[in-house]
């Protein structure tokens, strides 16, 4: 595990609302910055890759998952235990390649558009939620799994659910996994 | 926009110690990394969007405020606490149900002036800061100044309209 054995662990669980107003201020925030969807999806998506690669060592720290040894049993982590922890949701799975290196998490409930009732007419193609995307694939990164996250599908935009594509790169590589820190 | 617990003669005690969930609410817990986190991608926007470290506090107090009237109706729902009915209950409600319900900590209520209008809230533990130093060239950034908009903003809306720092 990369914690010391030192370092305290506090496992410290909080109610999401304050969690979800913050992230609606700072998309407002960047909407303020960039005039177009598409730069404010990307500068959530790299925010989120910067969160993601640090998030991965408190997940692995306190989750104690032993490591995965497919894309299946991987993305069934990221869906069951790590949003679980991280947003108190769960979502459902499904493999949608025969190659079985893509998948689709269904959140039937996303807890980040809690307050948001839809998008404005100007935003339409804003990714509101574009943060998760990022933190899964810079998460993915740090324990050697290339992977291209997007959003296939989304509540906001007047889709039936909201769907996460999660398309694993290449193969996994099964050597010594060094966890860095 | 106090809720009624109908609590009946009981009504003037706290009742901190019960869960702070109210049954009615679903639980909706998560643990605070990922808040702690975004917190500090907010932060950071903001310092890149802004020179000067106080319009950076002045901006994180006004989108703390937005924040706060919305919450407070999530708060008033969940913890199902009676109208408060002085300045000290009011302090407890915010330290010990509050804070617990959305940051998951308990601060201590000390300094009361002597008036009984001023009080303070220290957090031994703040998690927003739990990753963080500030740097050099952002000495008076008040990293937290979310948190005061929050309080303000939320007790304005329960008509306590109050100055925070």
């Amino acid at each position: 595990m990369s914690r010391p054995p030192g370092r305290k662990q506090e496992n410290r669980k909080i109610s999401r609302e304050l969690f979800v107003l913050t992230y609606g201020a700072l998309v407002a925030q960047l909407c303020k910055d960039y005039e177009k969807d598409e730069d404010v999806n990307i500068c959530l998506d790299r925010m989120g890759y910067s969160i993601g690669i640090r998030l991965i060592d408190d997940f692995l720290a306190r989750s104690a998952v032993k490591k995965c040894r497919s894309y299946s049993e991987t993305a069934d982590m990221i869906a069951q235990v790590a949003f679980k922890m991280y947003l108190g949701v769960t979502a459902s799975v499904s493999c949608s390649s025969a190659a079985g290196n893509e998948f689709s998490l269904i959140l039937d409930k996303n807890p980040l558009v809690d307050f948001v009732e839809e998008l404005p007419a100007e935003r339409a193609s804003l990714c509101y939620c574009n943060l998760l995307c990022g933190v899964i694939r810079g998460a993915l990164e740090m324990v050697h799994l290339a992977a291209e996250v997007t959003f296939l599908q989304d509540r906001l935009k007047g889709d039936a659910v909201t769907e996460i594509g999660i398309t694993f790169l290449r193969k996994a590589e099964d050597r010594k996994h060094k966890r860095n820190k | 926009m106090s809720r009624q617990a109908g609590r009946g003669t009981e009504s003037k005690k706290m009742y901190w110690y019960l869960p702070f969930i109210s049954p009615s609410a679903s639980m909706h817990l998560m643990n605070s990394e990922l808040f702690t986190l975004t917190y500090g991608a907010l932060v950071t926007q903001l310092c890149k969007d802004y020179e000067n470290d106080e319009d950076v506090n002045k901006q994180l107090d006004k989108m703390g405020y937005n924040i706060g009237v919305r919450l407070i109706e999530d708060f008033l729902a969940r913890s199902n606490v009676g109208r408060c009915h002085d300045f000290r209950e009011t302090a407890d409600v915010i330290a010990k149900i509050a804070f617990k319900m959305y940051l998951g900590i308990t601060p201590s209520i000390t300094n009361w002036s002597p008036g009984g209008d001023e009080f303070s809230l220290i957090l031994e533990n703040n998690p927003l800061v739990d990753f963080v130093e500030l740097p050099d060239n952002h000495s008076s950034l008040i990293y937290s100044n979310l948190l005061c908009g929050v309080l303000r903003g939320a007790l304005e809306m329960v008509s306590q309209h109050l100055p925070f720092q």
